[in-house]
């Protein structure tokens, strides 16, 4: 059997076209030489893999088990095993560094971990720096219109750093920092940073609207801080409101086995969402589908049905409503900086219709929500007070435009239960690292103990876009900093760093005006492990390693019950380095060396980390550190240790949970949780309790159903503006829009998908091979457009044309299709058609409220495409370079 | 003596995960369209009440294996312990046994010209582990052991035949299912997600 890696790049790709793609030669035969060193050892493990299927051969006794990272934004963070025969990972495995049970659990990996190593040996990893072939360093030689058709050239690392340097320098010089951009600049905003800074971006990226309100009107966003309890108190509710939340597809790992352990309980849930999910089924969920972007709506006439039955039934908590909040009604309406709120705005008058004439009705909300107002009635009142209910939402139905009040009707809803502060009661989101576990983390990893040691890197220029505008801004000539077009600001943008892991062009909105952007440029630097979007449209592509190649190793969590530490497991991959060694190299092009930029070595930062891990002692309140650490392991590493301590560290032995030859064996530390431990969380518990003595960081100490910050937030970025109390605004390209113009008949949704995480892992063929990403529509949709099983689709938005293979499906809502999250936008040149069924070629740089990022509802049309059969994705070519 | 796997498909999420880690542990990734293990999603009755069941199929090391009947060189055969098991050395690649298996479970290989399929991890269950599957369960719907040990661990209700199977008469296999009702009968059709 030849070798490993030519045995995995043979299989999937011609091993002519990577000879040639790699002519690169020299960095492929550097990749492969590196192999071959240990070619007999190597060849035996091999043998060892093809025979695998005989007893007697016992690869794992050939080999270690290593804790191997697991990096990606999916909101999990598993604990994944990979068995490393001589420097080349040859299997993976999961958690079993103790026995499972449901309340201590295995950090079970989902498919995306598991398949890491072959992503990892992937053969289109990026495997030199090289360069658009019509462009050169200058600002003379562009040719920017030729972005993503060019051909391209391999440079080596040191002419790669010398272009990129002299670039950066040139442009700041000329143009000032103002003309530097960067959305996600990772390390490579220190290169920038270096000669006076750049122009940044922001928006409410997967959060939508839960990333800026809930500290404004006193809940957590669900990202690290959550207003839900802990996965054991779920198993406490009786009832389970799901809004929005797929955990099964977008937090893979635990969170769907821990929802089962309170539906084991006896807890019954309901799903809200216009796709029956897989989560629903398994939860024998009551499924309640709901036209996108109208959650709303929904909750208002929830909130109607509260009142409306209140007298007989009992439903509304007005104890909690009265001492914990301030808003709900006209009795009860805040005092601000000594001026009395007009008491007409207020959210019970509005729900009532008192002044608008509008009552929230189920059948107001029916018309705009499409759920019948039976089932309405029926589930407002199941949300009384004395049901145990958990009112959970993902961030989804607040990614759409417009949708700023929606989590504050959201917490509004919730305190009309009561369903805060109590056992078996919840209220927040409950999605990304806290799916089915809220409260405070309970492991955290100590400091990699980085630093410029010149304070030489700081941004001058103070300037943020929004993310749903920037790619028009730099086509425009200008960006919107609060309302009016007096707060325009204008801008000339001519470098853009792709320095991110985050691949903006194919994950926020509009890769087919970010793709026009590129073009207009002077300069586009990416640097990354795979050919994406970014890379593809750029002049010059820096391949970065990933994170098992790195000496700093990963220490991170994610649920708040465990900490893992992977350090690195195999030598760099082909010629590739890391983030931060390409950042130390075009710095040193600069002028700046590595302890200037980052004080310690990579490896000794990696030492540092296990220092200050901590987690909670049992009594689940005193802070301890993670690790035991001897005199007798620092002398272990004493060339680090000296180090750190030469850079003002505290290395000394100190006292831990465990020792620190466990935690790197481990590779993980996870809190050991049981019944009745002191690791449990009651949100708000202490607030309810004496909201006076416990005022959450609000103006008003409370939960503000009327909120001033909240609506001077958004009214301040100058798109749109919302009321203080949670009034139901429609959404640009919403259902309404579509009912009223006509012009469009589809609704798109955008869900997060098993494949990828993102767009992390869409290009490993064994994931292409078990999800063919088609897009869903439902079987009468189809019918009525002549659509079958396994057509090509086209859809079109206002922004551009993709095509996918559809399944038809009655498991999501007429009028609505599932566009799934994170493919790699793949055009057609020849139709300007994109072939990869792209989310972000159907979305567009339109910004509203507080910047935005919208997905959950795009306009469009949908007709059987009458070109060629789109090809299944696992039978496409890599998107690989290949050099002339 | 027999040896079954037990699936808890009420609790099946359909994500894949063992599927997954089978490929990686017996690097068939290297051979596309090859499975030992393969999950599979299936969708019954119309919107706006409709029902999805996951099923994750392999080797049901059955006790009249039809693979083993039709073999001509011996390569399939049924082991000691009970489970349908192969041996590649005198293995010709006739692709027999995969046809005549009415679950399609021997899978022709033909970068090595051999039939393969689920061995149920005989390397690590030798050592006292559980196969990669198993162990990769997110859900925990997973087990393997002997058959009447799961049958007393898991209860009588479980079952053999779904409406997407053949019928459990042609080779008795040894898989035991925690079925979902609507498995059970009528037509599902797959969805291909």
């Amino acid at each position: 059997m030849s070798k490993y890696l030519e045995k995995v790049v043979n299989s999937q790709f011609s091993r002519r076209d990577f000879l040639k793609g790699s002519a690169v030669a020299t960095a492929a035969v550097a990749g492969l030489s590196l192999m071959g060193s240990r070619s007999s050892s190597i060849a035996k493990a091999e043998e060892e893999v093809s025979t695998a299927h005989d007893p007697v051969v016992d690869l794992e006794a050939q080999g270690e088990w290593k804790t191997a990272a697991c990096w990606n934004n999916c909101g999990g963070r598993c604990l994944n095993k990979a068995l490393v025969v001589d420097g080349v990972v040859v299997r993976q495995k999961t958690d079993d560094t103790h026995e499972d049970t449901p309340d201590y659990l295995q950090q079970r990996a989902c498919p995306r971990g598991r398949v890491r190593r072959m992503e990892v040996y992937a053969p289109d990893r990026l495997k030199t720096p090289m360069k658009r072939k019509h462009w050169q360093p200058g600002g003379q030689e562009i040719n920017g219109e030729l972005r993503g058709l060019d051909e391209w050239e391999p440079i080596s690392w040191d002419e790669a750093f010398q272009i990129v340097a002299s670039e950066v320098k040139r442009i700041s010089e000329t143009y000032g920092p103002r003309s530097m951009f960067a959305t996600s600049a990772g390390e490579a905003g220190k290169i920038m940073n270096a000669v006076g800074g750049y122009i940044q971006a922001d928006g409410t990226l997967s959060w939508g609207s839960w990333y800026e309100g809930p500290d404004y009107f006193g809940m957590e966003d669900g990202f690290g801080e959550y207003s839900t309890n802990d996965r054991l108190d779920l198993r406490n509710c009786e009832l389970i409101v799901m809004f929005g939340a797929n955990p099964a597809w977008s937090s893979a790992g635990n969170p769907t086995y821990n929802f089962l352990q309170a539906k084991k309980a006896g807890a019954k849930f309901i799903c809200i969402d216009p796709i029956y999910s897989t989560t629903a089924s398994v939860m024998d969920a009551q499924w309640i589908p709901i036209h996108p972007g109208t959650d709303h709506a929904l909750l208002l006439a929830l909130a109607y049905v509260m009142l409306e039955h209140d007298e007989e039934m009992g439903l509304v908590d007005w104890d909690f409503l009265n001492r914990c909040t301030v808003g709900f009604d006209a009795e009860h309406m805040p005092v601000i900086e000594g001026v009395e709120i007009d008491p007409k705005e207020n959210l019970k008058d509005y729900i009532l219709g008192t002044y608008d004439g509008v009552p929230k009705t189920p059948e107001w909300a029916s018309e705009i929500t499409g759920v019948d107002p039976a089932v309405i009635e029926e589930l407002g009142i199941k949300l009384g007070k004395d049901n145990k209910v958990a009112l959970l939402t993902g961030w989804a139905p607040a990614r759409t435009h417009n949708s700023d009040s929606m989590p504050q009707m959201f917490m509004a809803l919730g305190a009309m239960g009561g369903h805060m502060g109590l056992s078996g009661h919840m209220t927040g989101v409950s999605c990304h690292y806290g799916a089915s576990n809220g409260g405070k983390n309970l492991v955290g990893s100590g400091s990699a103990g980085t630093s410029s040691t010149k304070g030489i890197f700081s941004n001058t220029v103070r300037e943020v876009m929004s993310q749903s505008e920037m790619w028009d801004a730099i086509l425009k000539g200008w960006y919107t900093n609060g309302p009016g077009e007096e707060n325009r600001k204008e801008i000339d943008i001519k470098l853009i760093y792709h320095g991110g892991t985050n691949a903006h062009m194919q994950t926020m909105p509009g890769t087919n005006e970010a793709i026009e952007a590129m073009r207009k440029v002077e300069f586009v630097v990416t640097q990354t492990t795979f050919f994406n979007t970014d890379a593809k449209y750029s002049d010059v592509v820096l391949p970065v390693n990933s994170m098992w190649e790195r000496e700093e190793g990963y220490m991170g969590g994610g649920n708040r019950e465990i900490l893992v530490n992977a350090p690195k497991i195999i030598e760099p991959l082909f010629d590739s380095k890391s983030d931060r060694q390409v950042a130390t190299g075009i710095l040193e092009a600069m002028g700046i060396s590595e302890k200037d930029t980052y004080g310690i070595s990579a490896k000794a930062s990696w030492f540092n980390k296990y220092f200050g891990a901590w987690t909670y002692d049992e009594d689940g309140a005193t802070r301890v550190p993670i690790c035991t650490i001897t005199q007798e392991d620092i002398d272990k590493y004493s060339d680090l240790a000296e180090e750190l301590i030469a850079a003002g560290k505290k290395i000394e032995p100190q006292e831990g949970k465990i020792p620190f030859a466990k935690f790197l064996e481990d590779g993980v530390y996870t809190v050991e949780r049981k019944e009745g431990d002191n690791f449990g969380s009651i949100a708000y518990q202490a607030f309810r309790e004496d909201p006076e003595a416990n005022k959450l960081r609000t103006e008003s100490g409370k939960l503000e159903i009327y909120c001033r910050r909240l609506k001077a937030a958004v009214d301040g970025y100058g798109y749109t503006t919302i009321n203080a109390y949670p009034t139901y605004n429609p959404c640009l390209d919403g259902y309404e829009q579509m009912k009223a113009e006509g012009k469009f008949e589809f609704q798109v949704i955008n869900p997060h998908y098993l494949r990828r995480s993102h767009t992390i892992l869409d290009n490993v063929k064994v994931m292409r091979e078990a999800y063919p990403n088609p897009v869903l529509i439902n079987a009468s949709d189809a019918a009525a457009k002549g659509i079958a099983e396994g057509d090509t689709v086209l859809l079109t938005s206002d922004y551009g044309k993709t095509l996918r293979k559809a399944c038809v499906t009655e498991t999501i809502m007429p009028g609505v299709i599932g566009v799934l999250h994170g493919t790699w936008a793949d055009i057609d040149p020849e139709t300007g058609i994109d072939r990869a069924g792209s989310d972000n070629i159907l979305t567009g740089n339109k910004c509203t409220g507080q910047r935005i990022c919208a997905w959950n509802t795009t306009l469009a049309n949908m007709e059987k495409y009458d070109g060629p059969e789109l090809p299944a994705d696992v039978d496409m070519n890599d998107r690989m370079v290949v050099f002339e | 003596m027999a040896k079954a796997f037990y699936f808890d498909m009420t609790s099946c999420i359909g994500c894949k995960a063992c599927q997954i880690a089978c490929k990686d542990k017996l690097e068939v990734e290297m051979s596309p369209g090859v499975f030992y293990r393969k999950v599979s999603s299936f969708e019954t009755g119309a919107y706006p009440m409709p029902g999805r069941f996951n099923y994750s199929a392999s080797c049901n090391h059955c006790e009249n294996p039809a693979c083993v009947a039709v073999c001509p060189t011996g390569a399939m055969y049924k082991a000691e312990d009970g489970t349908v098991q192969h041996d590649d050395s005198i293995c010709d690649g006739c692709k027999m046994s995969a046809m005549a298996c009415p679950y399609k479970v021997p899978q022709y290989v033909a970068s090595i010209n051999k039939v393969h399929k689920c061995d149920a991890c005989r390397d690590l269950t030798a050592k006292g582990k559980n196969p990669a599957c198993v162990d990769a369960c997110v859900m925990r719907c997973l087990d393997f052991g002997e058959k009447e040990d799961l049958i007393a661990k898991y209860g009588p209700d479980l079952v053999s035949d779904l409406a997407i199977l053949p019928s459990s008469e042609i080779t008795s296999p040894n898989v035991l299912i925690k079925a979902k009702e609507n498995a059970l009968e009528g037509e599902p059709k797959e969805m291909l997600v």
